[in-house]
């Protein structure tokens, strides 16, 4: 069967690789459409790539990432955080746009696009061009998805209950207080507002390819979900038959350490590793902060493995060797391993989780703080912050996940947790794409609700109806006693009235 | 692991059986908890059966249990059907108090079930009693059912539960409502709500007592870890629920086994026309003379052979073509090529046999969720509904031509069976996996949404948008005042006079 794959550029993409060669493996023809100038999305035997024209160069690329990944270590007020946080992402988002603005302009790809027949669409809805293109070409879809920005799964479709599920940014547990419930209803509703910034530049563009109006969550409603979740690590709360959770998909596929890296694990002796790394969007850290951070991790027995690209700190310690590339997900297999110093995204997460080793978190954009915040409560982490830690929170910290036995007890209990399930979601990812291109979608998992108005979903207008009813009945009633009792009482009655006009 | 298995009476028992004998096959030691006094639950190798006395002996049992079911067959569909529904269940109800006070208070059983410590109990909830034992022997709960009373599984998991597109039982709703279809689905739960609140009302009393503090039926029904529910969304309409809710709708069907000489016989000789399969359920032993005659006119009619499950007396017109049995093999006669059709009372059982062997059904439903069951499958074009009460012996050949004949039903249950047979994994070897995983991990408290722990109105935010109301119309009222005296200020003399005015008129 024919697949068509529009992806998102950045570590989104790392999940979806995964799916996509794994279909190809299952002997899927896929089709793969990228931004001729892009990060991450190369060349691969598993796929044929269907590149289209973009408005910017490699190199505007490349600063943007850089200023988007280095703009996290720059200080600002508790205040101004929130705007500068939505600055910072849109950066990216931005770039976004443009590409998809001269991809759903570009005539020649489309025309490519409508004259392969496919059978599905595979997209990621975070960015929605490729929501746009499944409607533009009339093909069934599925959407991978972690939650962000914007819980997209749950707009107009699915409920969410403000009081027990928190939103994202507000590092709330599902457990409020009054305050936190309240800050939790209002964060619902600047989601709202962030919705409506990211997304109605795209149901224009929509409106004018498909010459209609467009609403995305319209157009998400078609697609069957697979979500990066899984509820070891997010907290329950309802859900829809098309969601299928995935969560851990990156977790499955273990190889052998390279020469390299088998040897640093060899040499570091009974402490053992901890793998450090501020993921794929941070190339570079102030050279300060860098400082401190070297500091810290000279003090303490371990052998570091740090994932950094930037100018190496002049105090760096022996038993901290800098890559520039690290198989994250193999040393963490590693039985040597001890702790993960991690940005906490959540592939990072996920396979914290599964190889079950402890984490020490710093935090840097979007839903990071959530992620942080969920293994901190669930006591197989600590959270740090980036900008206000010293080198001796950073010692402390790495010194209390690894000596501290709870946290590895924690960590290990979620893992055994996480890593039971009926199937693994890599396979499930795999069978749901291939149910949609069998079955050409999936109707029957959609729900009704889709077909009501606000009102009508909340039975408002029932509601109406029916209070309108009872209050007549009352009225009625009321009348007729009222009229039922100045017939039998009618002096007293005339009295009072009379009595009454007086003291007016 | 040892599992306790607190089956309920009747064909909810036989797709729990087949769980039961699976995690026997896996090296599990099963103990089924049943009263003396059943009608379907025996002993088997695959289990240990351990009973206990009730009450009342097995003629009253029957009588209750069964007897009711006769109205059916003379009862107009209305309202006096659901209040008909309502007494037979009022009426059972009361036998299962009775047998769950038999049990809790049976002290020498409850010892020697709680030093046998159990790893899981697996129960059926559709009456809780397994839920209170479950409690009182702290051991970790797996619910096993297709539905509940009043959706109490949807309000003790707190699952969302809109009436605004979820129809509700009886009502023959389909989740495309018209304004007074949704009027009629808020309604219709009403008279259910209170029969729930008397039926496990006396439930809860009785585990309160056991358990010495206040619980309710929602509370008991939150001890369990996972629910497995028989339900697929091939069948039922899509619906919010929450993660520890299973579906295993199906579950029946996975177990087919090749046909005793005696079937394979009849459906060999039934030639190029095939067999048409006939049973309405377990429950119903006997219809009205009247009744029997007119259906048995109307198989005598049509070509195929009729296998017809039926214990009571041979209605004197039976036609060569219809072969009256005690009991048949459905799952197994409806999976043979030869399955043409298949007459069902619609009871889930039967319509998820006939949606997974793919078999077009003609559909008499009788009491429960049967209607609406029958509704689903017709709206999906694969199936006839009769009225059981109405409906003359041309009505029944009709139907049976109609789904035979016509190509459409065919294929409609064919594209239904596909979806539903295309899962990733096997509904039976996922009821199993979820049974072991609260026995490996001792329950699912992570999978216990933070919802149990709010009062009705803070889960609605009731509180909060009480309080964001509260501050708006205080501030209103601030700006309002305070542009009130702004404005007697600047403008003092025109509000004096308008004033003085106003009062004038007055």
């Amino acid at each position: 069967d024919k697949l068509l794959v529009v992806p998102q550029d950045g570590s989104h993409w790392l999940s979806m690789k995964e799916i996509v060669e794994h279909l190809s493996e299952r002997g899927h023809d896929i089709v793969v459409l990228v931004p001729e100038v892009n990060l991450l999305l190369g060349e691969s035997k598993y796929y044929r790539r269907k590149s289209f024209p973009v408005p910017y160069n490699l190199e505007e690329l490349r600063t943007r990432y850089r200023s988007f990944g280095n703009n996290h270590f720059a200080a600002s007020s508790p205040l101004m955080a929130p705007l500068r946080e939505y600055r910072n992402n849109m950066i990216v988002i931005d770039m976004c746009f443009f590409s998809c603005q001269s991809l759903l302009k570009d005539s020649a790809t489309l025309s490519f696009l409508r004259e392969n027949q496919f059978d599905a669409l595979f997209t990621d809805p975070a960015m929605p061009c490729g929501v746009i293109l499944a409607e533009y070409l009339k093909l069934p879809s599925i959407y991978l998805f972690r939650g962000f920005p914007c819980s997209l799964e749950h707009i107009g479709q699915s409920p969410s209950p403000v009081s027990y599920v928190p939103r994202f940014y507000t590092k709330f547990s599902d457990h409020m207080t009054f305050p936190q419930r309240l800050a939790n209803f209002i964060a619902n509703i600047l989601e709202n507002y962030l919705y409506h910034c990211l997304y109605s530049k795209y149901e224009i563009l929509a409106s004018d390819l498909l010459k209609r109006d467009v609403s995305l969550p319209a157009l998400h409603q078609n697609s069957l979900w697979l979500l990066r979740y899984d509820f070891v690590f997010e907290y329950p709360r309802p859900v829809m038959p098309n969601m299928i959770f995935i969560g851990g998909t990156n977790c499955k596929k273990k190889g052998n350490l390279s020469q390299e890296f088998e040897a640093y694990v060899n040499a570091s002796g009974e402490h053992g590793i901890v793998v450090f790394s501020l993921g794929s969007m941070v190339s570079e850290i102030p050279e300060k902060k860098a400082m401190e951070i070297a500091e810290a991790l000279g003090r303490i027995p371990q052998t570091l493995l740090w994932r950094y690209t930037g100018t190496r700190p002049s105090n760096l310690a022996k038993n901290t060797i800098l890559v520039k590339w690290l198989p994250q997900n193999d040393l963490l297999g590693h039985p040597k391993a001890r702790a993960f110093i991690t940005h906490s995204g959540s592939h990072g997460i996920y396979e914290g989780i599964c190889n079950g080793v402890p984490m020490v978190m710093m935090p840097l954009f979007g839903d990071q703080m959530d992620n942080a915040k969920r293994m901190e409560t669930r006591g197989a982490g600590v959270t740090l912050n980036v900008l206000e830690m010293t080198a001796d929170d950073l010692e402390n910290a790495l010194k209390t996940v690894i000596n501290n036995k709870s946290y590895k007890e924690n960590i290990m209990r979620l893992s055994s947790l996480h890593k039971d399930r009926p199937i693994e979601p890599l396979d499930l990812a795999v069978f749901w794409v291939e149910y949609v291109m069998r079955h050409k979608g999936a109707p029957h998992l959609r729900p009704a609700a889709h077909d009501l108005t606000w009102y009508q979903y909340h039975s408002l207008d029932v509601i109406g109806f029916l209070l309108a009813i009872v209050l007549t009945v009352v009225f009625i009633v009321y009348k007729s006693c009222a009229y039922g009792c100045r017939k039998c009482f009618g002096g007293k009655g005339r009295v009072k009235k009379s009595h009454k006009s007086k003291t007016h | 692991g040892k599992v306790l298995v607190f089956p309920m009476e009747g064909s909810h028992w036989l797709s729990i059986r087949d769980v039961v004998r699976e995690l026997h096959a896996r090296g599990h030691q099963a103990v089924v908890l049943a009263p003396e006094v059943t009608v379907h639950i025996k002993e088997e190798d695959f289990f240990t059966l351990q009973t206990y006395p009730v009450p009342y002996t097995k003629e009253e049992y029957r009588h209750h249990l069964l007897g009711h079911l006769q109205n059916f067959f003379e009862t107009e569909f209305s309202l006096k059907l659901v209040l008909q529904t309502m007494a037979a269940v009022n009426n059972v109800s009361t036998f299962y108090v009775r047998s769950c006070r038999g049990l809790l208070h049976n002290t020498a059983l409850i010892q020697s079930l709680n030093s046998s410590s159990f790893d899981v109990v697996l129960t059926d909830p559709f009456f809780p009693c397994g839920a209170v034992l479950a409690m009182y022997l702290r051991v970790p709960a797996v619910f096993f059912l297709q539905s509940m009373l009043c959706e109490l599984e949807f309000e003790a998991t707190n699952s969302p539960n809109p009436s605004s597109y979820i129809p509700r039982l009886l009502t023959l709703n389909s989740d495309h409502m018209s304004f007074l279809d949704r009027v009629k689905n808020m309604l219709y739960p009403v008279p259910w709500m209170y029969l729930c609140h008397v039926n496990y009302g006396s439930l809860a009393r009785l585990a309160s007592d056991l358990l010495q503090r206040e619980v309710s039926v929602v509370e008991i029904l939150r001890h369990a870890s996972v629910w497995l529910l028989r339900k697929d969304f091939v069948f039922h309409y899509p619906r919010p629920f929450m993660p520890n809710m299973v579906f295993i709708g199906g579950i029946n069907c996975a177990n087919r086994k090749p046909l005793s000489q005696e079937f394979e016989a009849y459906v060999n000789a039934s030639g190029e026309h095939g067999i048409v399969v006939f049973s309405l359920g377990s429950m119903v032993s006997e219809i009205p003379e009247k009744k029997a005659m007119e259906i048995a006119e109307a198989l005598g009619r049509i070509p195929q052979t009729l296998l017809w499950r039926y214990t009571g007396t041979r209605p004197s017109n039976l036609a060569k073509n219809t072969i009256l049995v005690k009991w048949l093999p459905q799952n197994d006669l409806l999976g043979h090529p030869k399955a043409r059709a298949f007459i069902t009372h619609s009871g889930s059982h039967g319509i998820y046999e006939g949606i997974c062997n793919g078999v077009p059904m003609v559909m008499m439903p009788l009491f429960g969720d049967q209607m609406d069951n029958a509704k689903r499958m017709e709206t999906r074009g694969a199936g006839v509904t009769l009225n059981v009460l109405e409906m003359t012996a041309d009505d029944l050949e009709n139907a049976l031509k109609t789904v035979i004949n016509n190509k459409s039903y065919k294929e409609n249950i064919m594209r239904l069976s596909s979806l539903h047979k295309d899962r990733p994994i096997e509904p039976l070897d996922l009821a199993v996996f979820w049974v072991e995983y609260v026995m490996r991990h001792k329950g699912a408290p992570h999978l216990r949404p933070a919802a149990h722990d709010l009062t009705w109105y803070q889960y609605h935010s009731l509180d909060v948008i009480g309080f964001l109301l509260a501050i708006v119309l205080t501030v209103v009222f601030i700006v309002y005042k305070s542009c009130a005296y702004g404005c007697r200020k600047c403008f003092g003399g025109k509000g004096r006079v308008k004033k003085s005015h106003k009062s004038k008129t007055h």
